[in-house]
């Protein structure tokens, strides 16, 4: 009980808001590092992704770029970041924001350009010939089929890269990047069980708050028609 | 109702080649225009290659298809396509749109107006037999399987298509629904006068539904006549095997009381009071069942009131032996 | 890292290969500690859900929401409890296991067509033995899958626990990453991809032994 407590006190102390250190400090700093290598990943991934489930293509390396993401250790992602970091953009920039967020980026990639690629392939092959015998341009048939039936998959891709870069943000402060995981780090160093935990806890509320935020936007985005159909199976 | 007038449709010396395989040979053949064709014969005899390379979804190798006169080939495909009704079996509905909006694919990428399109939605719905105010604003999955293709037929007729391309649309539906379909369709096709080219495997189904049956086999052209000169005369045996042994009893399908040879020495007071009536609008079919029911032996012609004369089943045996 | 230093340094590697073997057999126990201890509760979980649909949706949202909070998070809620211990490492790693399992595991046996089941129901199987000796075996290569991605995912996350004393090859990491020694964090990197890869070559291995149905054709 003594833990929380401490844990509690930690939190209304009005010296955590203060400061470089301070909490919202640290969590726009983590939400930013985070919010750009997602959006970074989206714009690369993305577009490939749905070229390739729309034409097919290359559809052995869309499905093991994920396989090969996942087998990358998030530790070591941020760590392989220094020296690319340090070649890229001057050994001054191999510590802090650029290791981290340079790290984030091919984990923001696979599980959005495999769900991409594999939501586009898996629509209803005789929908698109519908489409297509109706006189839908390519364009037409990726925009006015394809993505919408893909969407939900394709969101859930989304999401799954925002918390696996929600948490893996939080070694940044391995590399000396700021973030929620500043706290945890220094918590560590110091034995500071109140700021460890309070580290901790708000990095778990973050990521809890990503995938009930995605899930929720996921449900709202989805066609009631697909709603229908999933609930009639 | 808008009745649309259809198109003439040719192919001329069409082939089309995979690799080593000729999957359609030289075929050649036209429907007159507001005529149902129907393409006809076992799987891999080219009848869907032929059907697809009307709108291009595959392109000749050799040949050319003409829709009132004019090449396919030398227009953009998807304005082509526009302009050319397609159900498929599978029927294809867009999953993530409601009824409306499925059936008001063609005319929106047309760039109709609002109001129009919803118009000729409205219009389509009731013409299938699907009420409006309750189908509109459903999704596919809501639907059952007859209801759905309902819906593929009328957004293939959304935009009055001139022609209409028809693969296999009833084959996935049950032989009730079926029969009912395939009788709306006809009432359809009358009312808007569209030129069909209709796939299926069924040879009940092409002599119910054809002005014009193509018999294919092996990618090539094997007999193209109207369903009562097939059932009369097959070109060869392939065909004779294919309408069936029973082609005379389904060619009676065909021919009407009316179209035949009436016995008119008999006065009307001399038959047999069991002997069963008959209109000379009933097929030959529904007579010889009557008749064989009966135990009368023959049938009383009547036109309303008027006493045409006398059918007796050596007129209808003398029918079927004469396909023979 | 210091200027004018190689990025690799081969005689440092040569001259620490027992450290890298230490670390190997450490990475690979925690590893499997972790995977055997998850499947063990996942199946038992597993055949709860089976047996009580009912229990899916509070199982799912509690090992979902297990997966969700970020490793090094679950592992620093748990030091004032259980210490700077393999004991707080297993049970984070243990977490992470259970929805990719579970999931695989109910997924696998569901996916059993109902006839072959109905057929076994007709011969006169009973419940136990359709579970054992029909449903099990056809969901083996779901099941495997599942193992093969929760292997990876756990020899990807051993890593993190050198943050809290324990790690395997993430101890080389991070020594590399306090010292900027580049040569010490790339090869803690690339032994532990190399071993996630040899493992999920060896689940395939051992997935094609056990069901050597699924290559008939």
């Amino acid at each position: 009980m003594t833990l929380l407590g401490d844990v509690a006190r930690w939190f209304a102390d009005p010296a955590h808001y203060q400061g470089s250190d301070a909490v919202q400090t640290r969590l726009l700093e983590h939400a930013a590092v985070s919010g750009l290598a997602v959006l970074t990943g989206l714009l690369v991934a993305l577009p490939i992704g749905l070229y390739l489930g729309h034409t097919g293509r290359f559809g052995f390396i869309a499905v093991n770029v994920a396989n090969i993401g996942r087998a990358i250790p998030s530790l070591a992602a941020i760590a392989l970041a220094i020296p690319i970091a340090g070649t890229l953009l001057g050994v001054q920039n191999g510590l802090g924001f650029w290791p981290t967020f340079l790290a984030l980026i091919p984990l923001a990639i696979p599980p959005i350009l495999t769900n991409a690629y594999v939501a586009v392939r898996g629509v209803d092959r005789d929908v698109i010939e519908a489409g297509r015998g109706m006189g839908l341009g390519e364009a037409a048939v990726l925009r006015v089929i394809e993505l919408p039936l893909a969407l939900p998959l394709i969101l859930a891709g989304i999401r799954t890269a925002a918390v696996n870069v929600v948490a893996t943000a939080t070694l940044g402060a391995l590399v000396a990047f700021g973030g929620l995981g500043r706290y945890i780090v220094d918590g560590l160093a110091l034995q500071e069980y109140d700021r460890l935990f309070a580290g901790a806890l708000l990095v778990a509320l973050l990521a809890i708050a990503v995938e009930v935020a995605f899930g929720t936007f996921e449900r709202a985005a989805v066609s009631p028609g697909i709603r229908v159909q999933q609930g009639a199976l | 109702m808008t009745s649309t007038r259809g198109a003439t449709l040719e192919f001329r010396d069409v082939s089309k080649r995979y690799g080593g395989q000729l999957a359609v040979d030289q075929l050649s053949f036209k429907v007159p225009a507001g005529r149902i064709c129907i393409l006809v014969g076992p799987s891999g005899s080219g009848k869907t290659t032929s059907l697809k390379m009307v709108n291009r979804l595959i392109e000749p190798t050799a040949g050319s298809i003409l829709i009132d006169g004019r090449d396919v080939l030398r227009e953009e495909p998807t304005a082509l396509r526009r302009r050319i009704g397609y159900v498929i079996q599978q029927v294809g509905l867009f999953p993530h749109q409601t009824i409306a909006e499925n059936v008001g694919t063609v005319p929106r990428l047309l760039g109709w107006p609002k109001a129009r399109i919803a118009a000729r939605t409205e219009q389509l719905l009731a013409l299938v037999g699907l009420e409006p105010s309750r189908f509109a604003g459903r999704y596919p999955a809501q639907l059952s399987g007859g209801e759905r293709q309902r819906v593929g037929v009328a957004r293939a007729l959304a935009a009055e298509p001139p022609v209409m391309l028809m693969d296999e649309p009833f084959g996935a539906v049950d032989p009730i629904v079926r029969d009912r379909l395939q009788n709306e369709f006809l009432r359809i096709q009358r009312d808007q006068g569209t030129t069909v080219l209709f796939v299926t495997h069924d040879i009940d189904e092409a002599i119910k539904l054809g002005d014009r049956v193509a018999v294919m086999r092996g990618g090539k052209l094997v007999q193209y006549a109207p369903p009562g000169e097939l059932l009369a005369h097959p070109v060869n045996a392939f065909v004779a095997e294919f309408v069936g042994s029973d082609r005379g009893l389904k060619r009676l399908a065909l021919l009407t009381v009316g179209g035949m040879d009436l016995d008119t020495n008999v006065a009307r007071a001399a038959v047999s009071p069991n002997a069963p009536i008959l209109s000379p609008a009933s097929t030959l079919r529904e007579a010889l069942i009557r008749m064989l029911a009966s135990e009368a032996q023959v049938g009383v012609v009547l036109d309303g009131q008027r006493y045409l004369g006398l059918l007796t089943l050596s007129k209808i045996g003398k029918m079927i032996r004469s396909d023979a | 890292m210091t200027e004018g230093e190689p990025l690799i340094r081969w005689d440092w590697i040569a001259s620490h290969l027992d450290e890298f073997a230490f670390r190997l057999g450490e990475h690979v126990e925690l590893t499997v500690i972790a995977v055997s201890v998850g499947f063990i509760i996942a199946f038992g979980l597993s055949l709860l859900i089976l047996r009580a649909p009912r229990t899916e949706a509070p199982i799912t949202w509690v090992t979902g929401t297990l997966y969700t909070i970020p490793s090094l998070a679950l592992f620093a809620l748990l030091i004032p409890y259980t210490g700077l211990t393999v004991l707080t490492a297993e049970i984070g790693l243990v977490s992470y296991t259970l929805l990719i399992l579970l999931r695989n595991i109910v997924r696998g046996i569901r996916g059993v067509p109902a006839e072959v089941r109905e057929a076994a129901v007709g011969m006169g199987y009973s419940p136990r033995e359709i579970l054992w000796r029909i449903e099990l075996p056809l969901a083996l290569a779901v099941i495997i899958a599942g193992v093969r991605l929760a292997t990876i995912s756990t020899i990807g996350l051993v890593t993190v626990t050198s943050l809290i004393g324990q790690g395997g090859f993430g101890f080389l990491i991070l020594i590399g990453i306090q010292r900027f020694f580049t040569t010490e964090l790339i090869v803690g990197a690339v032994l532990s991809v190399a071993l996630a890869i040899v493992a999920d070559a060896l689940l395939v291995l051992l997935q094609r032994r056990l069901t050597p149905w699924t290559r008939a054709t």
